[in-house]
């Protein structure tokens, strides 16, 4: 659950947190004994894959590309899990969902639960990156342009007029 | 023997891998060295450098080989530096794939107008300052990507930053003036083939220091920004040296270019009607386009492919994608030299069969690229890809200088545009949309190769023939006199305007192939007399 609710509310990448809770399904589930460890995973949800077939959801899960932000993994405990987590700085902008994996001792996933339906339709919520911009690059890279363009002319005035004085020479 | 007065731009031509395959001096008798005048290398009496040696940095000839390449390498260090580190800037940016397709469209289309004005630009400034113009007037466009928040401004920016592969034109023109016209093909070829490098350069430095920034603290949608950084100075101190050490010709700066103010010997209009009304241009112009244009796209998207299908890390995908821009340190002059080897024995036909032979393979390895499925074919199949295409951008100018000779120059230029304009049409066909898969883009592409390669079977040469037709019979359209001469007419002819023509008419012959070598007795059958 986002730390801010309400439709439209983005969440700051960097700033704001996620609260997540997780724990063994009521209906339980066959392969219990297998669960090593679980993870937990920032996931796009279709909006955000739309154009962008990096992103791209696959059956096969080593293809699979929905899920690439890790959030944190714990080992398996039967007790409900939580954790309060801040959106890192590499969280691009997009609509996303959480999902828990749960792995075996081979590393391969055996079950998962995700925060939203079936469908990705239900429980969204919105996160806006930073801009990756800062006041002091935008200085020196004007700083370094216009260096750049004073050099060229003063270079070009210079030799003009040298040759000015060669030839009244 | 050649024109060894060739006036700065008339050895455009020059653009060949090679022409000759040892012509690293000149032989010729006829090319009178110049004894008195007191410079590191050999020169002839307007003081161009007969020699050509790799290694030295001796002032000005091969200070001016070294600047040339190495500012022109650097531009396409910029151009393409985008292109490795896309996997961060969509993030970043929120991009789609439209949205980089879009943009690699824009970094090649600003230079196809900027190419056809820089030639402009060197005959009024010199090449030194139109080398030094371009490249510190577009390190601004470079430090721009710092404020970069969205699609549009990231397409704009690769757009302006594009404009900056002109240099290829200051760097042709800027060799022709230092370099004999004898060996200027192989000076240029080399020049050229180093200056692409930098589109494979790219692919490996822009991780790198991308890596760097970010170990040293900086977050990755801030990290990428300041990379960018690194190329913008390399604009600077390329631009400085450019200006501090170079000079416009071998005896000193523009003063002297005053005395040539002849430089618009010939109508520019006329010349202009030569090249477009020949046909051969505008096959040589789509040929390029699917040989040099593939090159420019694949520098474009190849990083990012590997990344996303064979879920590599940011860095080794950028090693990868760099040996395939780095194969032209070889590859260009290698396919000049193959059409070289060819024409001693086939003459033109030979060099025609090379051509086709050389950008086909290039092609259905790019198909094959496309349908590789494991990392290894992926590889393999890229580098014999890179291979294929470059030979062929190679083994396509050791041909354009015989399509004319009054408007080599334009026709240089329009078949150097041709290539950028390919490449833009590719990338929007094939890798903007999400009609296609970026493996089935590049299968596609490779398709594309194949089939617009084909039209080379349509250049026929009355002199020499064509790759299925022999010359003509007809005693007077067979020579060489003839064609060239038919760029000229009577009343110029009159004037005596066309001897330049006749003499590399005479030269020429050589094309015919083998028969013809052994019939004649001159001594050194050069081409590359112009």
């Amino acid at each position: 659950k986002p730390s801010r609710e309400g439709a439209g509310v983005v969440l700051d990448a960097g700033i704001d947190k996620i609260s997540i809770t997780w724990k063994l399904s009521s209906t339980g589930s066959k392969k219990e004994a297998e669960f090593k460890t679980i993870k937990v995973k920032l996931c796009y949800a279709p909006p955000s894959q739309v154009d962008r077939p990096w992103r791209k959801t696959h059956d096969e899960l080593f293809k699979d590309k929905t899920c690439p932000h890790k959030i944190v993994a714990r080992p398996y405990d039967k007790t409900t899990q939580s954790i309060d987590w801040i959106l890192e700085r590499d969280i691009p902008t997009g609509t996303y969902f959480v999902r828990a994996y749960a792995v075996d001792e081979h590393d391969h996933e055996v079950a998962f639960g995700q925060s939203t339906n079936e469908a990705k339709t239900t429980s969204l919520f919105s996160v806006q990156a930073i801009s990756g911009r800062h006041k002091s690059l935008d200085i020196a890279s004007v700083c370094f342009s216009v260096f750049s363009v004073l050099a060229l002319l003063v270079f070009f005035v210079n030799e003009k007029r040298k040759a000015k004085i060669e030839q009244s020479k | 023997m050649g024109d060894p007065t060739g006036e700065p731009g008339s050895s455009m031509h020059g653009v060949t891998g090679r022409e000759q395959s040892f012509a690293f001096s000149v032989a010729s008798p006829i090319v009178h060295t110049d004894k008195t005048a007191k410079f590191d290398l050999p020169v002839d009496t307007e003081h161009k450098a007969t020699v050509f040696k790799l290694f030295s940095f001796s002032k000005p000839h091969m200070r001016t080989f070294h600047l040339s390449w190495i500012s022109f390498s650097t531009c396409f260090v910029s151009t393409f530096a985008a292109a490795p580190l896309v996997p961060i800037i969509r993030e970043n940016l929120n991009l789609t794939k439209q949205d980089i397709g879009n943009a690699g469209v824009a970094s090649v289309s600003g230079s196809i107008f900027s190419r056809l004005v820089m030639g402009a630009v060197c005959d009024l400034l010199g090449p030194r300052y139109g080398c030094a113009f371009l490249v510190m007037l577009s390190a601004p466009t470079v430090f721009s990507m710092s404020f970069v928040s969205g699609a549009a401004g990231f397409i704009t920016v690769r757009f302006m930053i594009g404009f900056c592969l002109a240099t290829f034109v200051s760097c042709q023109y800027w060799m022709s003036t230092m370099f004999n016209s004898q060996i200027i093909g192989l000076v240029n070829g080399t020049a050229a083939g180093w200056g692409n490098m930098g589109g494979g350069i790219t692919q490996l430095l822009m991780p790198i220091v991308y890596e760097i920034i970010r170990r040293a603290g900086a977050s990755a949608f801030t990290a990428w920004r300041i990379a960018f950084f690194v190329p913008g100075w390399l604009h600077i101190i390329m631009g400085i040296l450019v200006l501090t050490l170079g000079q416009d010709l071998p005896d000193g700066n523009r003063a002297a270019l005053e005395k040539s103010g002849e430089v618009a010997k010939d109508k520019f209009g006329k010349i202009m009607w030569y090249a477009v009304t020949n046909y051969r241009t505008w096959i040589f112009v789509l040929l390029y386009g699917y040989s040099m244009g593939v090159e420019l796209s694949t520098d474009n998207v190849i990083a990012e492919y590997f990344f996303d299908r064979f879920h590599l890390k940011l860095h080794t995908a950028g090693l990868i994608a760099a040996c395939f821009g780095m194969a032209n340190f070889f590859a260009r002059p290698a396919g000049g030299w193959a059409s070289d080897f060819s024409a001693k024995y086939f003459g033109m036909r030979g060099r025609l069969w090379t051509l086709w032979i050389i950008q086909t393979a290039g092609g259905l390895f790019c198909v094959w690229l496309g349908r590789a499925n494991t990392l290894v074919t992926a590889v393999v199949a890229m580098v014999l890809f890179s291979l294929g295409a470059q030979a062929a951008c190679g083994a396509t100018f050791a041909i354009v200088p015989f399509v004319s000779r009054r408007a080599l120059g334009i026709i240089s230029g329009l078949t150097g545009a041709g290539g950028n304009f390919g490449s833009g049409l590719t990338q929007l066909i094939f890798f903007s949309t999400s009609h296609f898969t970026t493996e089935e883009g590049l299968t596609w592409m490779g398709v594309m190769i194949v089939a617009c390669t084909f039209p080379v079977t349509l250049i026929h040469f009355p002199q020499w023939g064509s790759m299925f037709l022999p010359p003509s019979k007809d005693p007077v359209k067979s020579t060489e006199e003839h064609y060239y001469g038919s760029e000229w007419t009577e009343q110029e002819k009159e004037k005596n305007m066309h001897q330049g023509s006749l003499r590399f008419a005479k030269n020429a012959k050589s094309e015919g192939g083998r028969r013809v070598r052994s019939a004649s007795t001159p001594p050194d059958n050069t081409p590359n007399n112009v």
